[in-house]
């Protein structure tokens, strides 16, 4: 049945347009990774439970394992690796979450980046209890959360240019400091920049000193 | 996940055409978040996909007055869209709560009102709403277009009275008229993102005098094999003076009369108890109380004198959360 071969898509990644031939029943997930090579967005449950999945579809947060990839033709999605700025710099998400301690594992951090990029898009300054709306479909079985939350109230706090007060409050960057540079970073680095497949990335990125 | 035939239709016509001509092996998508996962699962093997993402003018919620009146959503309008309407919290508050406790973020962003409806589960959160405020469902099938009581709308899990053929155009909510007051607690283990154990949505409409209830609902979910509306309660209450008595005996009369049973997410026993619970709960923050002189006003905090987790009338910002987690939630 012709309807069943598959398609080829053409959208724009991470400000790139690209296409990617997919079936009728991929997902968007499965699109990036393995249409497209972009092996930053996970896959944990499948089935919208988890968020690890979580890419922005035309600026809104979704779960691209239950986003049809035909569905993508012509949208402009948004991935982890579309976090790191034109200049290579992290972006303040990524930078916070690592000095925060907000990554462990790493695997879901690349989802939980990409809903706070959205919260932060429509909301800069959000509460605490906003964060936790926001990021609810984000689960996160090492960090417990808090330092999440931190991190996330630090990178709007420098993207809004009021740093200085938002650090200085929280225990978080003290404690975290040996996280960010230390025995986390192999994973840290790896999740916050959606660079776990990619193990010659992840490698560099291991400046293991504690 | 076996192949099938993804089909994208540019209109609601062409999309019913498409689904009549295929019969049984096709089935519609809207926001796809509970087609795909049965999909995924195998628990539905369709030999076609109907996709209604690409029919333009159904992503939709338009307000009959810029200060109140009725409300119409497109079927494929996102929870999301209701959750951020600042026009909806005012308006149909409980419709708001609804939909912002519905999922996870990234689930309301795509899950759609007609698919929540149309998927007709026990506990879905909108519809469950809806129930609220006399819906009417616009259905478009080969044949033109048809009405339905939202409230006639459910069969059983899963079941509707949509013919084969037939998809959700949009859904119609009538003005409810002035001194309404509503809201939807959905009741779960934690606050996160779970399904309802069970919801109670209640909805108060006073005469003028501010004292005579002129028209109330009471609606269920998981009480009863679809969302439900408690009738025999609701009508207790109509064309006489709102008292928390009334309120607490048509409570009782609402948790009798429901089919509640047990499943895994909680006990039968323990459900009817909390219908019982949650409908004066319900109707305490919704303001009614408020407006009829029966608890002090709310100061702009949005606090009563008398605090604790029943006092926000309304949601504040901080606390959008049709939510009422098991564990702030013992009575
Ligand atoms: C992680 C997760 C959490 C969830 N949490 C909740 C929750 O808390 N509360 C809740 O109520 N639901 C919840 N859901 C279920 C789901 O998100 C909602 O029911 C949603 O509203 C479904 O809408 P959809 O657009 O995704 O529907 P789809 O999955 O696209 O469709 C659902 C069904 O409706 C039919 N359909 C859709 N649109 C139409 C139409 N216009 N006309 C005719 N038939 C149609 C489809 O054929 C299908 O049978 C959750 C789902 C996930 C994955
Ligand atoms: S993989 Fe998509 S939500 Fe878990
Ligand atoms: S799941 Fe391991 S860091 Fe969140």
């Amino acid at each position: 049945m012709a309807g069943m071969d598959k398609k080829n898509i053409h959208f724009v990644v991470n400000g790139d347009p690209v296409s990617a031939l997919v079936g009728p029943e991929w997902t968007l997930l499965r699109a990036l990774r393995d249409g497209v090579g972009l092996t930053g967005t996970k896959e944990g449950c499948g089935a919208g439970e988890c968020g690890a999945c979580t890419v922005l579809v035309d600026g809104t947060a979704v779960n691209s394992c239950l986003f049809p990839a035909l569905e993508a033709e012509g949208r402009s999605v948004t991935t982890v690796e579309g976090l790191t700025q034109a200049d290579g710099n992290l972006h303040p998400l990524q930078k916070a979450f690592i000095e925060y301690g907000a990554v462990q594992c790493g695997f879901c951090t690349p989802g939980a980046l990409m809903s706070s990029k959205a919260l932060l898009d429509q909301n800069p300054d959000p509460s605490a209890h906003q964060i936790k709306v926001a990021l609810a479909g984000n689960l996160c079985r090492c960090t417990g959360y808090t330092q999440i939350v931190e991190a996330v109230q630090a990178a709007a706090a420098e993207m809004n240019g009021t740093a200085a007060a938002a650090v200085g409050n929280g225990s978080g960057a003290a404690a975290s400091g040996a996280g960010a540079t230390g025995a986390a970073s192999d994973t840290a680095l790896a999740g916050v920049t959606g660079a776990v497949d990619q193990p010659s990335h992840a490698s560099t990125s291991g400046e293991v000193t504690a | 996940m076996a192949g099938f035939e993804y089909v994208r239709p540019t209109t609601l016509e062409g999309a019913v055409a498409e689904l009549s001509m295929r019969g049984d092996t096709a089935v519609a998508v809207a926001g796809a978040t509970d087609l795909w996962v049965n999909i995924r699962s195998g628990k539905m093997k369709p030999e076609a996909v109907v996709s209604l993402r690409g029919i333009a003018g159904l992503d939709v919620l338009t307000p009959e007055r810029a200060d109140g009146g009725g409300l119409t959503i497109g079927a494929m309008t996102p929870h999301g869209k209701v959750e951020d309407s600042a026009w909806t919290a005012a308006h149909f508050p409980a419709l708001q709560q609804g939909c912002a406790g519905l999922g996870s973020r990234q689930v309301r962003n795509v899950g759609t009102v007609g698919g929540n409806i149309c998927n007709a589960a026990p506990c879905a959160d909108s519809a469950t709403a809806l129930m609220l405020f006399d819906a009417t469902l616009v259905i478009q099938g080969p044949g033109g277009l048809r009405e339905l009581p939202l409230g006639e709308f459910f069969v059983g899990p899963g079941m509707t009275r949509l013919l084969k053929g037939e998809l959700l155009k949009e859904i119609r909510v009538p003005d409810p008229g002035a001194n309404t007051f509503s809201r939807y607690i959905k009741h779960t283990r934690r606050r996160g993102v779970e399904l309802a154990m069970m919801s109670v949505g209640v909805r108060l409409t006073l005469e003028d005098d501010m004292t005579t209830v002129k028209a109330a609902r009471i609606s269920l979910g998981v009480c009863a094999p679809t969302p439900t509306c408690a009738d025999r309660a609701q009508d207790m209450l109509v064309g006489k003076p709102l008292t928390r008595e009334a309120v607490e005996a048509a409570a009782l009369v609402a948790a009798e009369d429901s089919q509640v049973r047990d499943s895994w997410r909680g006990k039968a026993w323990y459900r009817r108890e909390m219908i019982r619970v949650l409908v004066p709960r319900a109707v305490e923050q919704s303001g009614a109380y408020v407006a009829a002189g029966l608890a002090p006003a709310l100061d702009d905090a949005g606090s009563a004198a008398s605090s604790g987790a029943s006092a926000p009338g309304a949601p504040t910002p901080d606390d959008p959360g049709a939510s009422s987690g098991a564990t702030e939630g013992g009575a």
